[in-house]
Formats: structure tokens, sequence, C-alpha cells
């Protein structure tokens, strides 16, 4: 993170006493062969949630059509717990109710009005036999177009927060609705916890407008336990911005701050190493896009033949009203 | 492509040391050995033919005006019809038969000297060279050549005229010595502004940047847009980018020596210079006449003071600044004939701080900056052997500590050296020269710390143990005219290093996390690495105006720059060789031919080269400083190897009124990490397959000068994504090969003018009424000179991004270029008494 600040700081220095510029530029880039990307969870007393995508090229054009058009159905899925495996049902949102959309909007981090607009398909399973358990270990396989991918994961036994609150952030002296988002963590006396801190307005203001479609993360509260191991400490954390969110709290001066009034939900993950290297690198990929004060990073994930994450979640949840 | 075969390296532990002493000398030293010997048998034998000794002139070549040292200054002895020239202190030596000789002393931009003696005994001959002032004497002076391109076994060595670089434009009129160097063949820059430059394929870390003998760590100024040297301070500036010499090592693949002013020792006189972000000013004078004189010469930016007004108070970052300062001084004393001390010493800091005028949000200081201190002692011990012992001090330091709320934290790293060299000159006969010495630096790295605190609370990072290591070589070389037409010039350099304690090595479980640690005691042996650095170069001369040279050369480095940016930042971290760290390689191979046309007054060459790079390192892909606490400070390295080939062209117009010189390279630069880019091999940033440069200078009259620059290169290699997919609703890019794409090539125009005030004028003595035509006591000048004359947006960086909403169905991925400078015209004002 200091990194980054350093490196927009030299820009913004540049921009200011060179009047640097930009433009627009045609970039031919070649093909590459399609590749397919996973995108699963399981939580424990929930049931496997995965999402099958293909990847696209980079400047291919993006509209409804298109996005709905690298969701994959048809697939073979399965998750083994150590009882055999056991197959996932496909679920498409054409066939859902709007509460149900809503449901998969908070679990996929796509607009429930995106879903509704096109018809794309999920696995999931309401098999109770698949629903997670902390401590064990999840196998995913899946058969699609004659490929097939692979993974595993084990779901952490959650770390519990000691407390949330909320404290105002005094932009201004006066200001007496901004703030952040507080926790204090005890972390446990052995090394190698990893943890993802994610929230979700559950509020809603008065035009009923602000609630977040669903759990955000921001970037940079991927973390772990090597300079914090055994002690306990107090963290804050901004609020997240929905992807390609234009609401207006998120591009004026609210931008970043909860806000009195709001009541928070949090998730706080445990989540094992190669999914905390996953989301770190994920958080570096989409925060970056390619600037020269950082080399490229590729999201590396836990997919034996693809891209993407098969992530077990060891979640803690708990509620802040700011007040 | 050719990859590069498995060479031997010879490099060892300690351990092995120990229990197999033989073995590991023959191992070390049988390859080369037996060369060698063969060569030195074969020099000694004609040494031996032609010793007969009688008597050595020797002394000193000096600027008649302010009595600095000339460098390089050629004296000519007809009677033989050979001459030899000053070395870096400006001391010569030649031992003839006696009898009657005429020495010819020129250099570039002086009246020549010309005294006939009777050598019967040793002589010391101290020449004052004359500066000549008009314009008329001048062009008489620069008829008179020095043969220099075609006569030494120098291979990629240039000296760079630092007086000229004064009327080429320059970037916002600020004079930069090393952006003039990038307009070499087989020197690259990286990108726009950048001062940071890349030898023949060799990393930025693999230039020994040398200021008066002591190690520069870190030669820029303001993210590199601006070098450190303050041009009004250095006297002489020497780029050797292959075959270099055995006195020179601890670097891959260059030498940057920079020999700065020593002062007038005649008279006080001052310079200096108010330009459009910065301001200098250069005081000089004796200390005591013609024995001892100083200089001290200072540099400020004033960005900070011109942005203020530019950014609103309302703000959020109101209150924040940037800006960089320079402070060369010193001091040289004659205590008698035979021995000179210098005191030279270089500060320098950059200091950007960021400022968050209002509560919660985050502030930054961003310090960091070099200082050097050498301390030399020259002493001639006859007149056939010269010696300069030198200690150094260097010091580089990047911190970067900031805060928000109840939060702190603090990143810093740096190096420190201290030193002591030891070079001996000898000069045992006409055409003949031997160098031996050694050199002892005990290096101290910060390698990178970082220190966090919530509150009370201090995170657990563990203060990070700074690193200790010794690193000393002794060499000698020999330079040598076996016939009259074949010279070498051949070298052996022995390097040893030693990372020491107090070390705390973490030992790391199977998960790659420390899971242990072990102490290892203060001065206690870590890891040693040594090994042979061979260097051997020759020129044929083929007729009066061509020669064939070529040369070998292999470099140990025990340092290496970590960068997690592409650009050159002050957060790169020196990393010293390790357990795990191999000291770099360099093997480099070279040949050219060399002419001079139209009666000297210009200079062609034509080079080719092959170099190897073993032992490289990088930061594993997607390593970010934070992760590098509480654990070992490789441990987030990874390890690989280069090569580089390429050949450059080179013409230079070195007399008349225009001046100047055309360069092209063609080259290829790759680099080879297993763990990067899937172990693809993949060009590095600085691999450019057509670079070329014009650099013109035109002087119509005393008072106008005219300079222009003309850079063209391949587009910068760069990675971009080719793919996109989803994750939380997020785009996620997914890049390809490492450096796969080219950015749109760069080209610029840079153009300058500059206008002297009249150097005479005349005075009329009121008594007699008779005018005469003094020279001017204070002279000034304007340049004006304008950056990228047609406005050429050259692409700093490219990134791609997207415009719209995923929840209106409307968003459009875009790649974007960003350039830094647009037409930039600049006007500077410069003074001197």
């Amino acid at each position: 993170m200091e990194l980054r600040i350093l490196n927009l700081a030299g820009l913004a220095v540049c921009a200011v006493i060179f009047g640097a510029c930009e433009k627009d530029i045609d970039v031919d880039l070649p093909d590459a062969p399609e590749q397919f990307v996973v995108e699963g969870t399981i939580e424990p007393g929930l049931p496997p949630f995965v999402i099958l995508t293909r990847t696209q090229g980079w400047f291919e054009p993006l509209s409804p059509t298109s996005l709905a058009g690298i969701f994959v159905g048809g697939a073979t899925v399965t998750v083994d717990n150590g009882d055999g495996p056991i197959a996932l049902d496909q679920v498409c949102t054409g066939s859902l109710t709007p509460e149900q959309l809503v449901l998969v909007s908070e679990l996929t981090g796509l607009d429930p009005a995106l879903l509704h607009a096109v018809d794309l398909c999920v696995y999931a399973s309401a098999n109770t036999a698949l629903f997670g358990e902390a401590g064990r270990t999840y196998t995913l396989r899946v058969q699609v177009e004659g490929h097939e991918l692979s993974a595993s994961t084990t779901i952490p036994h959650p770390v519990p927060l000691d407390s949330v609150w909320f404290k105002l952030a005094q932009v201004r002296p006066d200001d007496d609705s901004l703030g952040f988002a507080w926790c204090r963590l005890t972390d446990p006396d052995t090394t190698g916890n990893n943890y993802r801190w994610m929230a979700r307005r559950i509020s809603h203001r008065s035009d009923g407008s602000a609630e977040d479609p669903f759990y955000i993360s921001p970037f940079g509260t991927t973390f772990d336990d090597r300079f914090i191991n055994g002690l306990s400490v107090d963290l804050n954390t901004v609020r997240g911005r929905a992807p390609f969110s234009n609401k207006p709290e998120d591009e004026n001066e609210e931008a970043g701050f909860f806000k009195t009034g709001d009541t928070i939900a949090v998730k706080f993950l445990s989540i094992g190493r190669s999914e905390y290297e996953f989301y770190k690198s994920y958080e570096e990929n989409v925060s970056s896009s390619g600037d020269i004060f950082s080399t490229p990073v590729n999201a590396r994930g836990n997919i034996h033949g693809g891209l993407g994450i098969w992530a077990g979640l060891g979640v803690y949840a708990d509620t802040i009203y700011c007040e | 492509m050719r990859y590069p075969k498995k060479r031997t390296v010879f490099f060892k532990d300690e351990r092995r040391e120990q229990c197999m002493p033989h073995l590991y000398f023959r191992a070390a030293f049988g390859p080369y050995m037996r060369t060698f010997l063969l060569i030195w048998a074969l020099i000694a034998a004609f040494n031996g033919l032609r010793a007969q000794t009688p008597s050595t002139v020797s002394g000193y070549v000096n600027d008649s005006t302010s009595g600095e040292a000339l460098i390089g200054a050629s004296i000519f002895i007809k009677e033989i019809g050979k001459g030899i020239s000053t070395n870096t202190y400006g001391y010569w030596s030649v031992t003839l038969p006696n009898g009657r000789y005429t020495f010819t002393v020129r250099y570039i931009g002086y009246a020549t000297f010309e005294r006939t003696i009777d050598l019967r005994a040793n002589l010391k001959l101290d020449i004052d060279l004359r500066p000549s002032v008009t314009e008329m004497k001048q062009v008489e002076v620069v008829k008179e050549k020095r043969k220099s391109n075609t006569e030494s076994t120098d291979m990629g060595r240039i000296d760079v005229d630092v007086q000229k670089l004064q009327t080429l434009p320059a970037l916002l009129g600020e004079v930069d010595i090393l952006k003039t160097i990038q307009y070499l063949p087989g020197v690259k820059s990286n990108g726009e502004g950048n001062s940071g430059f890349y030898v023949r394929g060799g990393g930025p870390d693999q230039n020994l940047i040398l200021l008066d003998e002591a190690t520069v760590y870190n030669a820029s100024h303001l993210f590199g847009f601006f070098s450190v040297f303050n041009a009004d301070a250095v006297k002489n500036l020497e780029l050797i980018k292959g075959g270099m010499p055995a006195n020179y090592g601890g670097r891959a693949s260059s030498v940057l020596d920079i020999t700065m002013k020593e002062g007038n020792d005649r008279g006080f006189h001052g310079r200096g210079g108010i330009g459009l972000i910065a301001s200098r000013l250069t005081l000089e004078g004796p200390i005591v006449k013609e024995r001892g004189s100083f200089i001290v010469s200072g540099r400020r930016t004033y960005v900070d003071v011109l942005a203020k007004p530019l950014i609103n108070p309302e703000s959020t970052f109101a209150g924040s600044g940037y800006y960089f300062y320079d402070l060369n001084a010193k001091a040289n004393y004659r205590l008698g004939p035979k021995d000179r001390v210098y005191l030279s010493g270089y500060f320098g800091r950059d200091v950007f701080d960021l400022k968050g005028s209002l509560a919660g949000s985050p502030s930054f200081r961003i310090p960091w900056g070099n200082a050097t201190v050498s301390t030399r002692w020259n002493h001639v011990f006859g007149p056939k052997l010269f010696m300069n012992a030198t200690a150094v001090f260097s010091d580089y330091r990047f911190s970067f500590s900031g805060g928000q709320d109840q939060f702190a934290f603090k990143l810093s790293s740096g190096i420190k050296d201290i030193g002591l060299k030891v070079d001996l000159t000898q000069y045992p006969a006409l055409r003949h020269q031997l160098k031996y010495g050694m050199q002892y630096t005990r290096h101290i790295y910060t390698p990178s710390t970082v220190e966090v605190e919530s509150g009370d609370t201090d995170f657990d990072i563990d203060t990070p143990s700074k690193l200790h290591a010794h690193e000393a070589a002794v060499y000698a070389l020999d330079e040598y005219d076996i016939t009259e037409d074949l010279r070498v010039n051949v070298g052996l350099r022995f390097s040893w290093f030693a990372h020491i304690g107090p070390f705390h090595e973490y030992l790391l479980g199977t998960d790659g996390r420390p899971d242990g640690a072990v102490d290892h005691g203060a001065g206690k042996i870590v890891k040693t690495y040594s090994g042979l650095e061979p260097r051997l170069s020759a020129r044929y001369r083929i007729d009066e105006n061509s020669s064939l040279k070529a040369s070998f050369n292999r470099n140990m480095q025990y340092v290496h720059l970590a960068s997690y940016s592409s650009v050159g930042l002050p957060t790169d971290v020196w990393i010293p060789s390790g357990q795990n760290v191999k000291p770099q390689i360099a093997m480099q191979y070279a040949t050219g031919y060399f002419r001079d046309l139209a009666d000297h007054t210009y200079e062609a060459s034509v080079e080719v080269y092959y170099k190897d790079l073993f032992n490289q390192i990088e930061f594993a892909e997607g390593a970010t400083p934070d992760e590098g606490a509480n654990t070992n400070y490789d441990a987030m390295l990874v390890f690989g190897k280069g090569w580089s080939y390429g050949a450059e062209f080179f013409l230079k117009r070195r007399l008349g009124k225009i001046t100047g010189w055309a360069g092209y390279t063609w080259s290829r630069t790759m680099r080879l990490f297993p763990d990067v880019n899937h172990g693809r091999a993949f060009p590095s940033r600085w691999d450019r397959r057509h670079d070329g440069s014009l650099v013109v200078s035109y002087e119509l009259n005393p008072r106008w000068t005219f300079g222009g620059t003309f850079v063209y290169s391949t587009g910068q290699a760069t990675t971009l994504p080719v793919q996109r997919y989803w994750i939380e609703g997020r785009l996620v890019s997914q890049f390809s090969e490492r450096n796969g794409f080219r950015m749109a090539p760069y080209h610029r125009l840079d153009l300058a003018a500059t206008l002297k005030n009249k150097p005479e004028k005349t005075i009329t003595d009121k008594t007699t009424g008779e005018t005469r035509i003094v020279k001017r006591r204070y002279r000034s000048s304007w340049t004006l000179a304008v950056y990228n004359v047609y406005n050429r947006a050259n692409p700093y960086f490219y990134y791609f991004t997207t415009e719209g909403s995923t929840s209106t169905g409307d968003l459009r991925p875009q790649a974007k270029q960003v350039s830094l400078f647009s037409i930039l015209p600049s006007l500077t004002w410069n003074f001197e008494f």
C-alpha cells in the first residue's frame, strides 16, 4: 500500500510540474486461448456455490449479451467432502424469483439488475451433506466442454473479533457523520492465520437507495498475522465500493466512509494460505491496471486446469450500528 | 536466439576453501592462469629487451589560469614519434634514453606547449597550459590533433566534455550529464525523462558510478527526472561500457567515473545560474595560492515554492511540497612536490512532503539522498611510481514515513560504505604502464525495514537486522606495446566478499514462512564468495588512421538492486550477496574497428559485443515491501540470467565550428528466470532493437552557440493484459508474456541557443586617450532551450481501464497512453567571474 501511495504521489508531483497528459490509444492484442474460470465458495452451514465463466479478449465489447455469454452452463460440477463426490445442480437466473435473484446477487457480487436482464447459470446444491463444516476439506471437480478443472479447499475455524464499532473520522472538525468501521482482533498464538474483511450496509436510507447489494471487501483488507501474531490490535477499514458503482455516495465526499445511521453487517473471514494468496493478488490485479509503477500480477488461483478460486471460508459475523 | 552456453562459474564457499585449498586454487585459477602467465612472460621478455631506462621526465599538466589538473592531456615526443597522456590527477611520466627531445603538450581548448630538453638526468616538468580565449586562437588550437581514438586500447570508452554540455538543450534548462551519456551508442535510457542508464543490456545497478572515487548508489533526483550531478562542479566524465580495466570492479556492466573540479588555486572565481526550476552557485578560490584550492557548489530546486500558489489551499493536500538540493565541496593542497591531498564531499537530498491538511487524511514525508566523502592522497614515490590512496565514505538512504489517524508507519532502506583503496601506477618505460592496487570496503545494508504502530499497539515487526559485509579486491594490469602496432592491456582482478554477522537468519518451514531462527554473531562469516576477473583488451593498428580492437572481461558484482517497479524509484532496494543470493557475473566479448577520417576531423567506429549475465535477481511476481518483513531479506527474490548482443555505430566530428556525433545501436537484451513468465525468456525493459541519436553543437561566433539533439528508439517493452474475466463482479486482467508488447517508438528533437556577452571590452585610457581591448572578468550567457520541439506525445506507460458501468450495460474497455513532457521551453541565465 505504501508503495502505491508513493507512486501516486510521484505521479501527482510530475503531473503538477510538467503537465503530464494521457490519450486513448488502440492496442493490437493477440488472440489468446480461452480459459475457464471458477469462482466458488463454501461456508459453514451453507451449500457450496460455484460460478463457471470463460475468459474474453480484453477489448471484446461489453454488453449484457456478451456478459451472459461468459457464464458456462451444462458443466458437470461435483464437490467431495471426503465421503465421495456429490453433483451440484445448475441454477439459471431466468427461473428465479426476485427474492432468489437478490440471494444470487449477494453470492455472485453481480448487480441484481444485470442478473434480471440476462439468463445465466450457476451451480449449487440443496444437499445438506455438502453444507460447509469448519475444519473439513472439500474437493471440487468440473468437467466442461472436454476440459477438467479441479481444486481443493479446507474451511478454517473462524477467528472471532473481540468487538466491532464505528468511529467518526473527523475529516473536518465539525463533521459528525462520516467515519470508519473498526474492529479489535486477538490473533491466536500460532502463525499462519489469514483473514479477509467484508462488510455490507444492510440499512436503508430514507430514499431506500444506499443499501449495498452484497458484501464488499475493500482493497487492502486481505491480510495475515505476520506482523500481529498473538497480539490484540485495533484495525479500521474504509467502506468498500461496489464494482463499477456510480452511486452518489461513491463519488462525492462520502466515498470510503460509513455514516451515522448505517447498519453494517460484517463478515470476518478466516482463509487458508492459497486462498489468501489468491485474494491478495486479485486485489493487486484489480487495483492496478498495468501501470509502470507496479509489475503486472496475475491473480494466483488454486484451480488446476483453469483460473479462479475455490475457497473455504471460516466466517465470523457481527453487526455494527453506526451511532 | 542463441542461448548462452553454460560456463564455469568460479566462486566458493568458505568451508570448501578451508578443507581443500589446493583444489580450490586450481579450480579458480587454473583455466585463466596459464594464459595469463604466458602473456605475462611475453611482456616481460619484450620489456627486458627494451629496458635501457637512463632518465625519466615526469610531472603534472595544469590549467594556467585555474591550476586545475588536465586529465588526458597528450605529451608527444617528436624525436621518437610517440606520446603518452596524463592520468586522472594530471600526472605523467616517461622514461627515455638520454638525449635531446622536443616535448609537445596538447589539450583541446588550450594553446600548445612545446619545449626542447637535453635529457641527462631525471627531470620534473610541471606544465601549465594556457586556455585559448579568442576565436582565432581556438581554431588554431583545435587543429592540433589527438589520435586517441585509434591509438589507445580503450574500447567502449568515452570522455564527455562537460563544458560543451552547457550548450546542448536540457530538460527545463537543467544540464544533466547522465542524460547526455544516454545519447551515446550502447547506452539506453529507461523512457521519458529518466536519468537511469543501461549499458549493453546491463541493469541500472550494474553501473559503477564514482564521484571522486566514492560510489554513488542512487544518481537521480525527483523519481529519476534529474541526475544528482551538478554540471558546474564536474570537471570530467568518463564512461567505460566495455573492456573495463582491472582497476575498476564491483559492477558488472560499466563505469561512470566523474571527477569534480578542484577549484582555482590562482584567484577567487564564481559561477552560477538561475533556471526555471533551480538555481546554482559555485565559488572557488585558493587556500594558499598555487598550493591549495577549494570549490563549493550548491543547487536547489524551487518547484515547491513555485507550485504552492497553484495548489488550492482548500484541497486535501495543501501544504505538500517537493524539493531537492545538492552540495558539492572539494579542497586540495599540495604538501610538497611529491604529495597532494584532496578532500571531496557530496551531499544531496530529495524531500517530498505530502501533507493532508484535514484531520483524518494521510500525511507522508519521503526524504532520500546520497552523501559521499572521499579523502585522497597522491604521492610520487619516484618519477616512475605514482600512488593514490583513497578513503571513501558513501551513504545512501531512503525513508518513507506516514500516518493516518492513529496509524503510523515507516519504511526505510539504505546502504553505507566505508572503504580504503590504494592504487599505484608505474611507468617502467615509454609505452609501458603498470597499475596495481587493492581495495577494501565495509558495507552496511538496510535492505528494507517496516515499522507500523496503531495507537499504543506496536505491530510485531522484527527490527530487521542490518546486513554487514566485507568486500575486497586486489588487481594488477599492464598496458604495453608488444610491437609498434600491437598494444595490449592485460589485467587480473581477484575479488572477495563475505556476508558477516550479526545476522538473524530465519529458518523457513515447509510453507515458506519462518518457523525458527538462528543468530550469527557479530563478525562471524555467514557466507563468502570470491572469484577471478580477467580483463583483456588489445589494439592492432592497421595504418596511421585505423585500428582493430578486441576485448574480453569477466566482472563480478556482489551487490544487487531489487526493484518493485520498472522506473528506478528510490524504493528500489540494495541487497548484498548471501546464502541464497549469488554474486552477479558478467562476461563480455567485444570487437571493433576504429577509424579517423578527413585528417582527424572525424572519428568513426563500429563495435559489436556479446554479453552474458549470470545470477540476476528480481522480486517474485507480485511481491510487495511488507512481505519482506519478519523473514529473510532474500525470501522474496527469484533468480535468473540474461544476455545481450548488439552492434554500435559511432561517428563523431571533433573539430571545427560544428561538433557533435551520430550514434546508432542495434541490440537485443533478454532475461530468463525459471519463476518468471513461466520460465520462458523475455526481453528486458531496456531492450531496444533500434536506438539512434544525433547531437550537434554549432558555434556561430564567440557570442552565439546553437545546440540540438535528436533521439529515436524502438518502443519500450511492456506487459499488457490480453484477457479479462470476472471475480466478485470485478474485472480481472490476465496478463500474457512478460514484456511481450512494444509501446510506440520514442523520438524527440530538442534545440537550444546560447548567447554570451562579449568576451572582451574596450577600455579608453582617460589620460592618453588610447584604447585597448581587455578580457572581461564578468561573463554571462542566456540559454534558451526547447524540449520536444515538435511536441511528440511519447509514451511513458500504457494502462487499461474501463468506462461506464456493468449495471447500465455500457462498460467500455479502453487502453490509455500517459505521456510526460509536451513541448517545454526554458530559459536559463548563467554567469561566471
